[in-house]
Order: C-alpha cells, then sequence, then structure tokens
C-alpha cells in the first residue's frame, strides 16, 4: 500500500510540474569540479530560479529553496552527451540522400524512459541526432532532460544552434546505393552529393538575393524563385547558421568534408565517430573541426577496424576539441566511465578527462556559455556523485536541471514510465531489451529480401 | 486428378471474380415511402441537452422538422408513432468518421527506386485535391450500424494519407452518394500518416512536408492574386492543384481538423498550427488529459474519440491495491507478484484517464464533441456508458453528440436540436437513451424513417448463456485473399428448428441450407452449389448479439473469414 502512495505521489509531482520549469536549490559543503575554474573544496553552489547564481562558502538558504547536503560528495557540471538519439519517435528518414529539411526536433518523444535512465547518470543535455542513413540528413535537436514535461518545446534547450547531421562511408552507401540503386554508391558519390547540394543552395541563395533587390521596384513583375525547407536548410548552413554533426570513420572521407567546406566557406564542423580522427588531428586542430568520439568502441564494421582507445587523448593534446559520447541509450548511463578510460589510455588529466563530457560537447553544441562548467551566471545543471566522477565507483546521487532536482538516488521508484502501455501485456519474468544502437532506425524497410 | 485440378481452379477464379463484380448486399429504403409526413406523440422530447417537454409531438414533414411541443394538431395523413414512454432526441452527429467512404484496397504497385525520394504527390498521400464527397457510396457498411446507433450526419473524410482531401457533411440516408452529401468541402483532412516506404517515411518526413507545402501554397496563392489583378508583365502562374486545393487552408477559409489521437500527436498539431498559421480542429483525440490546459489556452475545437483501450472490470486499480496491502497478512504473495500488481495497477490507473477525460474537460470548461472514426460501433454504446459513469454528466454527452458537433462544423441552424425548421433528423428510443437498456426503436434521417426492433433483454438462464437468436437476415462479407465478397443469410426458426437460404455472389445463387447445427452461439451449415460441378460450402457462424463472425470453407480451397450482421427488420 505504501509503496504504491509513493509511487503515485511521485508521479503526480512529476506530471505535474509544467508551470515551474526552474528550480532553486542550495548545493551545500561539496568538493565542486567547476571544469573552467579547478576544484574548489567544501564549497557551496547556489542554484536561484534555474541560473547558477553563487558559488561559494557559507552561502545562506534562500527561503523556499531546496537544500542538498553535499559533504564528501562530488559536484559536477551535468554531463553533456554530443550524440544521442534519444527521446526520439523517428531517426532516419531515410528516402532520399538529401533530407536537410526534416528535423527531429518534430519527433521528440517526452515520455521516453531513457530520459530518466540517462538522468540516473549524471547526464542532464543530449544532442539527439537524426540518423546516418543519408549523406545530408535531418536537422537535430539539443534536449535539456526535463522528465515528467509532456511538451516537447519544454525538452528543447531553447536558444541552442540549429545543427544538422552529415553522414560518410558505408552507412549513406549501402542505404542508396546498394539498398536503392542510385547516388551515392561510393565515397565519390558522397562528395558530389554533399558539393552539388551546396551548389544548388548557393544558386537558391542568389536567386532570391536578386529577387528581393528588384522587390521594392514598383515596376518590377518578377517571379520569386519557388520556396523550398531543403534548399533553404542548406543555404542556412552556407550563412554559417547551422553547425555540421558528420558522422564519419575514415581520415581520408574526414579530410575530404574539410575540403568540401573549405571550398563552400562553412567553418562550424563537428565529426561525430572519427575513428580514424588520430590520424588527422593536427588538419582537424588546423581546421578548427572538432570531434565527438567513442572511448573504445569499434570493428561493428569495415571501415572501423582501424581504431585505437588513445585516440581522446591524441586527439586533445593535437588541441582539438574532443568529446566522448554514447550514441547509446544503455552508454549514456555511465559516460562517466567512458571519459575515466581516457585516462587509462593517454594519461589525460582529470580535468580534461572530465571535459570531454562537459564543457566539450558543449562546444560542439554552441552552448558552452550556458553549460559545460560550474560558474556563477550558468544555467543550474548539476551532476551530484558518490566518490570520484572518474572513479570506477562513482555513483550519480542527484542530477540537477534548471535548478529541479529530476533524479534523487535515494527517491528513485521503481516505475518511472509517464505513459504506461494500456494494452502491454504484464509479464515480470521477462526484460525486454530496447535498441541500443538506433543509428539506421527506420531504414529497415530498403533492406527486405 | 489433372482435370480436376483445372477444374478447381476455373471454379476458384469465378468465385473471387464472382465476388468481385456482384456485391449484393441488401438495401434499406428501396420503396418510396408511403407519406412524408410523420408525427411522434406522447413522448418525452429531449430539444436540446437540458430541454425537455414531457409528453410533446413532433410533427415532420417534407424532411424537416414542421412542429414541435405539447400542443400539435396532428394531419390525418401523418404516419404516427405513438411513443408512449418513449425519448426522442436530435439525430447523433459524428465529429470526424470515415461513414461513407469505402477502405481502399491494399494495391500499390512497386515504384521506380529511383523515385523513392521524391514519389507523385498521390503515392505519397498527399490528394488534398481530393474531396471525400465524391468517394460517397450509399451500401458502404458502416452507414446502417451507426445509424442504427442514432448517427443521422458525419462529418466524413477519407481514408489513409497524411492529406486524404478535404472532408464534407454526410446524412446517413440516400439510395446514391451523391444524395447524401449535405455540405461539401468543409475542412481539410489532415494525418501524420507516413507515405510507406517513400518520402515522407517518417512522421519527421511529414512534419517537413506539411512546412514546405504550405509555404509553396502561400507563395504561389500570393502570386497568383497579383498576376489575377494585373497579369500585364508577369509570368503566368504555375498549375499546380495540391497547392490550389491548399489556398483556403492558408487564407484560414477553411480549418484542418487534423487526427490528433496520442498526447505527442496533439502536442505536433499545436506546433504546426503555431509555425504555420491554420485554423485547426483536433480529431480523434484518445490522449487528451493532460492537455486540458494546451486545449483551454487554444480554444480550438475538439473531437474526442471514443475507441478506448479495453478496461477489464476484475482488474481495478482498488483491488489490487488491496491485494498488495494485504499481503502482510497473507504472506503469501511472492515479489513477482507484487511487482506484477503494481504494474497492473499503474496500467489500470493508464486506462482509467482515457475514460475520466471526457468528465473532467467538461467540468474545467474544455467544450468538445465526439468523433468516431475508430470506434466499432458494436462498442460506441458501452464506451459511452462508461465515460458517463466516470464523470461526464448525460446532457454534456448528449451536447457532445449533437449541439457541440453542429456548433463547431457550422450546422447549428439546421441540425444539433429539435426545433421546427430543423432537419428530421431524429432519434426514438424506447427508454432514455443513456440508460444502459435503452433500445433504439425509429432513427428518422432526412425524414425518413428506420425502425428497429427492441433487442430481446438478455434473460440469463440457470446456466449462465444467453438464447441464441440467429432467426433473421444476415448480411455478410468474406476475405479472400484476392478481395472480398458478399451476400445474405436468411435463418427463420429457433435453435435446433432451423431451416434457411444462403446467396452467393459468384453464381448469382440462392442455396438451401443443410446440416444446421447449433453448439453455443455457433450457428454452422453447409450449401451445395452449381458452378458445373456441385461443391460443397461449410459456414460456421459464431453470433454475438447482432454480429457475427465466422468462416466460410470452400473444399479444398481452404478457408477464408467473414463476418457479417443483422439487417434490421424494416
Amino acid at each position: 500500500m505504501k509503496y504504491i502512495q509513493l509511487l503515485t505521489a511521485l508521479l503526480i509531482s512529476v506530471t505535474l510540474s509544467k508551470a515551474q520549469q526552474k528550480g532553486s536549490v542550495l548545493i551545500k559543503n561539496g568538493t565542486v569540479l567547476t571544469i573552467t575554474n579547478g576544484i574548489l573544496e567544501k564549497t557551496d553552489v547556489l542554484v536561484k530560479d534555474g541560473k547558477i547564481s553563487k558559488i561559494g562558502k557559507g552561502i545562506k538558504t534562500p527561503n523556499g529553496a531546496k537544500t542538498i547536503d553535499a559533504s564528501g560528495m562530488y559536484v559536477m557540471p551535468g554531463i553533456i552527451d554530443a550524440h544521442s538519439h534519444l527521446a526520439l519517435d523517428a531517426i532516419n528518414e531515410a528516402t532520399n540522400p538529401v533530407t536537410a529539411e526534416v528535423w527531429v526536433g518534430d519527433a521528440l518523444d517526452p515520455l521516453d524512459i531513457g530520459i530518466y535512465q540517462a538522468l540516473a547518470g549524471g547526464v542532464t543535455i543530449a544532442h539527439s541526432m537524426h540518423g546516418s542513413a543519408n549523406a545530408i540528413g535531418g536537422q537535430c535537436e539539443t534536449v535539456k532532460f526535463r522528465y515528467g514535461e509532456l511538451d516537447p518545446d519544454n525538452l528543447r534547450m531553447q536558444g541552442a544552434p540549429r545543427t544538422i547531421k552529415f553522414a560518410l562511408g558505408e552507412n549513406p552507401t549501402r542505404v542508396h546505393g546498394t539498398g536503392n540503386g542510385i547516388l551515392p554508391r561510393t565515397r565519390m558519390g558522397i562528395e558530389h552529393i554533399i558539393r552539388s547540394s551546396f551548389a544548388q543552395a548557393q544558386e537558391y541563395r542568389e536567386a532570391w538575393e536578386a529577387y528581393n533587390k528588384n522587390i521594392n521596384n514598383k515596376d518590377f513583375k518578377g517571379k520569386a524563385p519557388i520556396y523550398d525547407l531543403r534548399l533553404e536548410t542548406l543555404a542556412d548552413i552556407l550563412k554559417g547558421d547551422i553547425i555540421i554533426q558528420c558522422h564519419s570513420y575514415r581520415a581520408d572521407e574526414i579530410y575530404m568534408l574539410m575540403q568540401v567546406c573549405k571550398d563552400f566557406g562553412v567553418d562550424k564542423l563537428v565529426f561525430q565517430h572519427v575513428n580514424e580522427g588520430f590520424k588527422v588531428a593536427p588538419e582537424l586542430a588546423e581546421f578548427g573541426a572538432s570531434a565527438s568520439i567513442f572511448s573504445d568502441w569499434w570493428a561493428y564494421k569495415f571501415e572501423v577496424y582501424y581504431s585505437t582507445a588513445y585516440n581522446a587523448a591524441i586527439l586533445t593534446k593535437n588541441g582539438v576539441t574532443t568529446s566522448i559520447n554514447s550514441d547509446s541509450g544503455e552508454l549514456i548511463r555511465h559516460l562517466y566511465h567512458e571519459a575515466a578510460k581516457s585516462q587509462k589510455y593517454g594519461g589525460l588529466s582529470d580535468n580534461e578527462a572530465l571535459s570531454l563530457i562537459t564543457i566539450n560537447p558543449a562546444k560542439q553544441l554552441g552552448i558552452e556559455h550556458r553549460v559545460g562548467s560550474l560558474e556563477e551566471g550558468k544555467d543550474g545543471d548539476v551532476a551530484i556523485f558518490k566518490n570520484h566522477p572518474l572513479s570506477i565507483y562513482a555513483i550519480p546521487m542527484f542530477t540537477i536541471v534548471d535548478g529541479i532536482v529530476r533524479f534523487d538516488r535515494e527517491n528513485d521508484p521503481a516505475d518511472m514510465r509517464i505513459y504506461p502501455d494500456p494494452e502491454e501485456k504484464i509479464d515480470v519474468t521477462i526484460w525486454k531489451e530496447k535498441d541500443y544502437d538506433r543509428c539506421m532506425q527506420n531504414t529497415e524497410f530498403l533492406f527486405k529480401e | 486428378m489433372q482435370k480436376h485440378h483445372r477444374l478447381f481452379r476455373g471454379m476458384f477464379l469465378l468465385l473471387i471474380v464472382g465476388f468481385f463484380s456482384n456485391n449484393v448486399i441488401a438495401q434499406e429504403g428501396d420503396l418510396k415511402p408511403v407519406t412524408n409526413k410523420y408525427a411522434i406523440k406522447n413522448a418525452t422530447i429531449v430539444q436540446a441537452p437540458g430541454q425537455i417537454i414531457e409528453n410533446g409531438a413532433v410533427l415532420i414533414e417534407n424532411g424537416l422538422i414542421k412542429a414541435v411541443g405539447t400542443n400539435i394538431s396532428i394531419p390525418a395523413d401523418a404516419w404516427v408513432v405513438n411513443a408512449d414512454s418513449m425519448f426522442v432526441y436530435a439525430g447523433f452527429i459524428s465529429g470526424l468518421s470515415n461513414i461513407g467512404v469505402e477502405k481502399p484496397k491494399e494495391e500499390r504497385k512497386d515504384l521506380d527506386e529511383k523515385l523513392t525520394g521524391n514519389p507523385p504527390n498521390d503515392y505519397a498521400g498527399i490528394t488534398p485535391e481530393r474531396s471525400a464527397a465524391d468517394m460517397l457510396q450509399a451500401n458502404e457498411k458502416t452507414i446502417s450500424s451507426f445509424r442504427q446507433l442514432g448517427f443521422t450526419a458525419s462529418h466524413t473524410v477519407a481514408h489513409e494519407g497524411m492529406l486524404p482531401g478535404t472532408g464534407s457533411i454526410i446524412l446517413l440516408n440516400g439510395k446514391k452518394g451523391e444524395e447524401m452529401l449535405y455540405k461539401e468541402d468543409i475542412s481539410m483532412f489532415s494525418q501524420f500518416d507516413a507515405a510507406k516506404g517513400v518520402y515522407p517515411n517518417t512522421v519527421i518526413g511529414v512534419m517537413a512536408k506539411y512546412r514546405d507545402l504550405y509555404r509553396k501554397a502561400s507563395q504561389a496563392r500570393d502570386y497568383s492574386s497579383r498576376y489575377n489583378t494585373d497579369p500585364a508583365g508577369m509570368e503566368r502562374p504555375d498549375a499546380n492543384s495540391t497547392l490550389e486545393a491548399l489556398y483556403p487552408v492558408v487564407d484560414k477559409q477553411m480549418p484542418v481538423i487534423f487526427k490528433a489521437e496520442s498526447i505527442k500527436d496533439i502536442m505536433r498539431v499545436k506546433a504546426l498550427q503555431q509555425d504555420l498559421n491554420f485554423t485547426p480542429i483536433y480529431g480523434e483525440v484518445k490522449q487528451g488529459w493532460d492537455a486540458i490546459p494546451t486545449f483551454k489556452a487554444l480554444g480550438s475545437p475538439i473531437f474526442l474519440s471514443l475507441d478506448y483501450p479495453e478496461w477489464k472490470e476484475e482488474d481495478k486499480k482498488e483491488d489490487l491495491e488491496k491485494k498488495n496491502s494485504e499481503k502482510e497478512d497473507i504472506k503469501e504473495l511472492s515479489s513477482e507478484e507484487i511487482e506484477a500488481n503494481a504494474l497492473k495497477a499503474r496500467k489500470m490507473e493508464m486506462i482509467k484517464n482515457y475514460y475520466t477525460q471526457a468528465g473532467i474537460m467538461s467540468s474545467r470548461g474544455v467544450q468538445f464533441g465526439f468523433s468516431t472514426m475508430e470506434v466499432k460501433s458494436k462498442n460506441f454504446k458501452t464506451t459511452l456508458m462508461k465515460v458517463i459513469e466516470y464523470g461526464l454528466s448525460e446532457d454534456q454527452a448528449l451536447a457532445a453528440l449533437t449541439t457541440q458537433p453542429a456548433r463547431i462544423l457550422g450546422l447549428s441552424n439546421t441540425m444539433g436540436t429539435i426545433e421546427a425548421g430543423k432537419i428530421a433528423n431524429l432519434i426514438v428510443s424506447d427508454t432514455a437513451y443513456f440508460n444502459k437498456n435503452a433500445n433504439v426503436r425509429y432513427v428518422f434521417v432526412d425524414g425518413m424513417k428506420y425502425k428497429y426492433e427492441a433487442k430481446e433483454r438478455k434473460k440469463k438462464k440457470s446456466n449462465g448463456e444467453e438464447p441464441l437468436n440467429a432467426d433473421g437476415v444476415w448480411s455478410y462479407s468474406t476475405e479472400t485473399p484476392q478481395g472480398e465478397g458478399g451476400g445474405t443469410i436468411t435463418i427463420s426458426g429457433s435453435p435446433g428448428n432451423y431451416s434457411g437460404t444462403m446467396t452467393l455472389s459468384f453464381n448469382d445463387s440462392t442455396n438451401d441450407m443443410e446440416n444446421i447445427e447449433v453448439d453455443g452461439n455457433t450457428v454452422s451449415f453447409s450449401v451445395k452449389t452449381n458452378v458445373g460441378e456441385e461443391i460443397t460450402i461449410d459456414v460456421s457462424m459464431t453470433i454475438d448479439e447482432d454480429t457475427f463472425e465466422g468462416t466460410l470453407s470452400v473444399a479444398e480451397f481452404g478457408s477464408f473469414p467473414m463476418e457479417g450482421s443483422k439487417e434490421p427488420e424494416n
């Protein structure tokens, strides 16, 4: 009885929290890992109305604010995952090699229990991405893990820059070349698709500029170029309004895309996976491109054999802004372990290792002025650990988003689903595993026998 | 043996072709009515929700309500319904349905793979230029099944695709599609249905396509209107029927009725509406309870679905809680049982939301009508009764079936209440409609009378079984891998002593039933028919009140599912 009451009470507090998206909380007496300003022992962090208002000692509890005693615990910025497919109802619009106009922000699934599971790993922000079926895929969404909100607008990190998925190599060639017998069948084809798309977008933009120049002319009777959401989006990339986030593995294709971007004046470029990034680290640094990688995951297809667990360290030491991502509903729950592997392989410092999952992914998403470190004025996104987060014994205790405690290990109900399936067959003896690798979801229909 | 095979193949083809070409379903109202004046007298008349006339009369003439009240002189040539103790209501209006439009058969040609990313609009389900008005078929099955429940009008749309076309108001009466049509093209029906295997293949594609189409349409409309004002020196506008069909929508002259079943659909409609600025109607809403603040803020019209997850009484949440709380006394529940009970309790709590939302919406001042796109006619009344049991008042329920849809769809001047001058769409029920045991005895649609027999009260036998009532005319349809077919089965007599005939469309025959056996609710029999050689068809019907499901087996060709319903005795 008590169990059910507790459960219901908690659930109600979750689903009705809509009106108060921003909260206040005082985290007292923790070891504060600021990332950008060293380690502050026995220090308080005050989050007021969703923002970090003060970091210091002996801060008084403001009226109505919740207090967390973090004595003996580690207080760090909320972890940011630069590559995830969480909380999405659709991942790949795989029907065309270029689908720049689609946007996974249209398919946000606030009911995904994976959000809560990720919160339980200290994660507060994920970059929910389109899949890798297309050379130029859809636009992605930077999501704040405000689990319990039902309006997808409340999950979006308002003001985060737009990003778009590109993909090189085997996935797009398999879907379109092998699956449908069209371009791209090879890496050359992918380059051609990207170049010709950019060229079309340039023409489109020029046509509009010419039209807009004349529109105020009284006698002008011309016809506007036909509106096209795909070309609009591509033109926005050329304008620098959208950060390219490109799925890639091999050094040659990584280098290729940097050349293409140079030719079209595009400089906002983040490579995803980048298993051979260590081979072109100086070139990435020179371009100013950054890399979001796995700690030690490879060999799941031919193009991913030449890999090393030293990738994070090599990239970092070469001056490439590097992050470690999950691309998985399971890995996202222990990104702090993934970051720690960079200490085993390559000997990164604590701060360098923690940067891989905080300030660096924030930079790659263009949100580093708001999150990724504990600084006054930044968003109140905080993860609190028992034991150092890079320790094998690290345990996430609290996860706070905009000053609201969204995960509390001591008050963690068994069933945190928001909308249970009313038609589910209840069988407590079976554990159904969810798809973890969703990069190629929604493409299955192309590979039917 | 060879010869036999060929013969059977021939017969099989004949059977299939026959099913396609000669779909005999008995129609109601074939005869011209004797009179066009009807009087319903001595009835309790519910003129509008909460507005009751005791011992009143309604006079119908030439399809219209001529008079209503207590002091009405009844003309000598009127056909009189002595409605003592009966109730009269305005005919129901379905806020959104496919009534009158057949579901298209799945026959898609494979598209050239090179067109996967840019298929023709009609292949991708983008046909806003089509109209449900052009697809109406007077013999479509749900017309009679919903009419029998009291529905007299429907906001009808086509099936399938993200933009299946415009919706029209139809009356559930008429021998031809065009006779049913009341008001054409009143809405643009929209869904989040992805195109299968081609662009837009996912909801992200569909959302992007809506944006692209709406913006293209606004642009084309602006150019056209400039051209129409002063074409000299201007390039001729492009012809594009898809975009032209969207002009009234982007002009906000035509509302967009979106099928928005889930909470996520509702939020997506809201996002699109804010982006594209159309006039939305939320249709077939199933998960609306958490969207109540959103609905209140938007003030957009809503049609709630009545197709909800099944609620089995034995799983009531309270009982499960009790089970867990009693565990200390019993000390027999394993941890698995406790977990399963907790999960069941949450599941029940979820299911309950579907049934309580209508009442909560009403109490919070959110107005809505009901739509019937997904609910099966046989489940309509039970679901409605449960919604009433869980908080919706009977008046509110009646409003959601009459005055609300009339208001939302712009029909209030001709439908929704019983007032002189309105269309004679009426329900006559033998007791208050929102009574479990009520029987609809007459439905008038556009002044046309449909008569129904009272269902026999369920007399519980000592063994708990209900008596079988197979007596009557049943229309059936069957599905073979190649398509649908149908006919009628006429049964007379009583269990143990049945006789009857079955019509078969494939050889246009009427055949006597043989070997009739009754087992519980199942009637099985065989018919012998001649297709150059005599073959035997075995039929089994499992009857549930006035519908049945069963199988039709033809020698060695296999067994096909069939279903049917009892024709009302008119």
